[in-house]
């Protein structure tokens, strides 16, 4: 069937830079090159693939569809959960039965014509080259659960690492090492690890805080660890003129310099919000994955440098 | 005192206005036959003195609203009136803080923000249609902390997706110049201080757009800066009379305030004059500094354009900059011939360096954060823990004696 996918109406040519993301493969596993890979062996056993969200084509998969960009797709899919909705039109036009590989051209034929984004989208530059410049992560906040009742007077007598004041704060305040991080130790058994430069460190120091709770002589777990935000920073090295960007932007931007003397960029896709600064310095908070920050920033990068020649 | 006409029953033409209890009644004072009584409600009242009744009080729809409501409504009323705004400007204030209190993350605030919701209502209407209002006058008018009315506005305009115009630099020009008390002769105004208002606008609007070139607006207060621009202008145009007189003596002439970064955006603009001024064929013999340069204000300004060109390099330029830029025609040239001189002479001349925001001129020292080492970015996350590490950080017995020893704790 691989004959059937190369001469797919044209529908699906806009498309094509999406290579076959087999969401039962992980994705480092998947090599993603510019060109709709056919060599990639298609598994043919989809039992252990969730179908169930085939027929909806959402906004954000015409969006996406629409981005030529692979560069952008890689880096989008590489750390985070494979979108499964943006594979599974190709899944249904790689099973085994031709008619079924018409089944999703109804839907494809919706995304094709021009479309008129129903909610404000970020204005994304087809085909842009790469930025060179890969926004550093500042912070990781992270949440897990210990699941058991702690006494906060008592981790507060017997640790030394930790400060309690029931007074101002209802948690204990605990600090490590290394990796460098601060920990609020809730009376609930819940704990919020802060400071950390990476996923990895994040869970690491989370492990060590609650080791630290086992020694105390609690019965702790290490339940639902969750990256709750990621903050990532850069400089794209170039001054910025906010009140251009607010204009052309609106929907998008908050700029008042009286209170702030950043401008807000919320970013529809994905869900980020920017803090970019005159002096070129942009901040990138609200991520749950790594990939959102990058995208984000390969999102607002040929913006800002196009004000930069505009101005 | 017996009005006309005569008894029915005896015919007595004395009758009588007498109360009976609170009712008048009209009594024959022979027979004592009533006549007429009282009407229980007078005419005079309701019939020749008809006041209009208000459409909100006579269908019940302020009884619908709740107080909190209807006070909420009665200060964003005032609030306009006092800034002495249009009444269409009243109407879309009050509906914007109807729609803020019943969503659902303002219901329940207090009521300090409550207020606050309203000033910021008006603020948001007046931006909409252009009107310069700062956030400073609001929260004085409102006694508010900045930084609350901040939090608010910010909300705000984020729950009720409100798209705010940014402030027009122009428009604010003009409303903070109103409040200067400098245009007319007063007892407490020496003479050389009046200035006519037209030109002290027009330059004053002038400044304030060079700053905006020079990025020295971006990312600042406005008012400061047109607090400085104005002295700049109102210097440039006596200067003979008025170079002497500081800053500080300027606004309380004028009556108004001095807010602290205004004596560096001051220092700011200076530093761009005097550079556009190395620029300006006729004033290169002179030696300028910050004193002087203001008496060239105005011809500095008239060939602004000319003079950022070539005091800046600016970066699209940077690539085809000519060589060696000895004379410079007064008259602006073509742009492929001026541009910067080359990299060299920029250093010799302290000639053109690049336009770029104070903040990146004048960087402050800053910690850069490294980038993640190696060993840091071989964290899998899944490590074993040795148990000496965890220890490190546990109290030994002793110290937990000595610690309860010393009742820190309870």
């Amino acid at each position: 069937f691989k004959d059937d996918l190369s001469t797919s109406p044209q529908l699906f040519t806009s498309m094509s830079p999406y290579d076959v993301d087999l969401p039962i493969q992980t994705t480092e596993d998947v090599l993603f090159s510019s060109q709709f890979n056919q060599s990639k062996e298609l598994p043919a056993d989809f039992s252990s693939v969730d179908l169930s969200f085939l027929p909806d084509i959402t906004q954000d998969n015409k969006e996406q569809n629409l981005s030529g960009d692979s560069h952008e797709m890689q880096k989008e899919l590489d750390g985070s959960i494979p979108r499964n909705e943006d594979s599974g039109i190709f899944m249904d036009e790689s099973s085994s039965s031709y008619p079924d590989a018409t089944q999703p051209s109804p839907e494809a034929s919706d995304v094709c014509p021009p479309l008129t984004p129903m909610t404000p989208m970020t204005p994304v530059t087809p085909a842009s080259e790469s930025s060179g410049i890969v926004p550093q992560l500042q912070n990781i906040v992270s949440t897990v659960n210990l699941a058991c009742k702690l006494d906060l007077k008592n981790i507060a007598l017997h640790a030394r690492n930790a400060e309690y004041n029931p007074k101002r704060f209802a948690a204990v305040i605990m600090r490590i090492r290394e990796p460098r991080t601060t920990a609020l130790i809730f009376s609930s058994g819940k704990m919020v690890c802060t400071g950390a430069k990476s996923e990895e460190q994040s869970r690491l120091a989370a492990r060590k805080y609650a080791r630290v709770v086992q020694k105390l002589g609690f019965p702790a777990k290490f339940l639902d660890f969750k990256i709750q935000n990621m903050v990532g920073s850069c400089d794209v090295r170039f001054p910025i003129r906010l009140e251009g960007l607010v204009l052309t932007h609106q929907q998008f931007s908050s700029y008042e310099p009286e209170l702030f003397p950043g401008l807000i960029y919320r970013m529809v896709k994905p869900r980020i919000v920017l803090l970019i600064f005159v002096s070129g310095k942009v901040v990138l908070t609200g991520a749950k994955e790594r990939s959102e920050i990058y995208e984000a920033f390969e999102n607002i990068y040929p913006i800002l440098k196009g004000f930069k020649k505009a101005s | 005192m017996a009005a006309g006409g005569s008894c029915p029953g005896c015919g007595s033409a004395a009758l009588v206005e007498d109360a009976h209890y609170a009712q008048q009644q009209l009594v024959c004072a022979s027979c004592g036959c009533v006549l007429a009584e009282g009407l229980l409600t007078t005419t005079y009242a309701e019939e020749e003195h008809l006041r209009e009744v208000a459409y909100s009080q006579s269908t019940g729809q302020k009884e619908q609203l709740s107080r909190c409501l209807q006070r909420g409504i009665r200060r964003v009323q005032d609030l306009c009136k006092v800034l002495q705004l249009p009444t269409v400007f009243e109407e879309t204030a009050v509906s914007y803080f109807q729609r803020a209190v019943q969503h659902p993350s303002f219901h329940l605030v207090s009521l300090e923000k409550k207020e606050l919701l309203g000033g910021c209502c008006v603020f948001v209407t007046c931006r909409q249609h252009s009107w310069p209002l700062t956030m400073g006058t609001i929260c004085s008018l409102l006694y508010a902390k900045q930084e609350l009315f901040a939090s608010v506005y910010l909300s705000l305009q984020k729950e009720l997706e409100l798209s705010v115009p940014a402030l027009s630099l122009a428009d604010l020009v003009k409303t903070h110049l109103n409040s200067f008390r400098l245009f007319q002769h007063a007892a407490d105004v020496p003479a050389p201080f009046v200035e006519d208002k037209e030109k002290m606008v027009t330059r004053t609007m002038q400044i304030v757009e060079l700053a905006s070139e020079t990025w020295l607006v971006t990312g600042r207060h406005p008012v400061p800066i047109v607090t400085a621009a104005a002295f700049l202008s109102w210097q440039s145009l006596q200067p003979a009379a008025r170079l002497t007189c500081t800053f500080a003596r300027f606004c309380k002439v004028a009556g108004v305030d001095l807010p602290p970064p205004a004596h560096l955006r001051l220092k700011e603009l200076l530093e761009i004059l005097l550079r556009m001024a190395s620029q300006l064929a006729w004033l290169r013999v002179f030696k300028m500094d910050k004193k002087t340069v203001v008496k060239h204000i105005g011809d500095l300004l008239q060939h602004r354009i000319f003079l950022l060109k070539n005091a800046f390099c600016l970066e699209d330029e940077e690539e085809r900059c000519a060589t060696a830029l000895g004379e410079h025609s007064p008259v602006s040239p073509p742009a492929q011939e001026e541009g910067c001189p080359a990299e060299g002479k920029r250093q010799r001349e302290g000639g053109p360096g690049p336009l770029l925001p104070p903040c990146l001129t004048n960087p402050r020292k800053r910690l850069r954060t490294a980038a993640p080492s190696a060993s840091d970015l071989a964290i899998t996350g899944d490590e074993p823990i040795s148990d000496s590490e965890i220890e490190q950080y546990l109290r030994g017995p002793e110290e937990i004696r000595a610690f309860r020893q010393a009742k820190a704790w309870p």
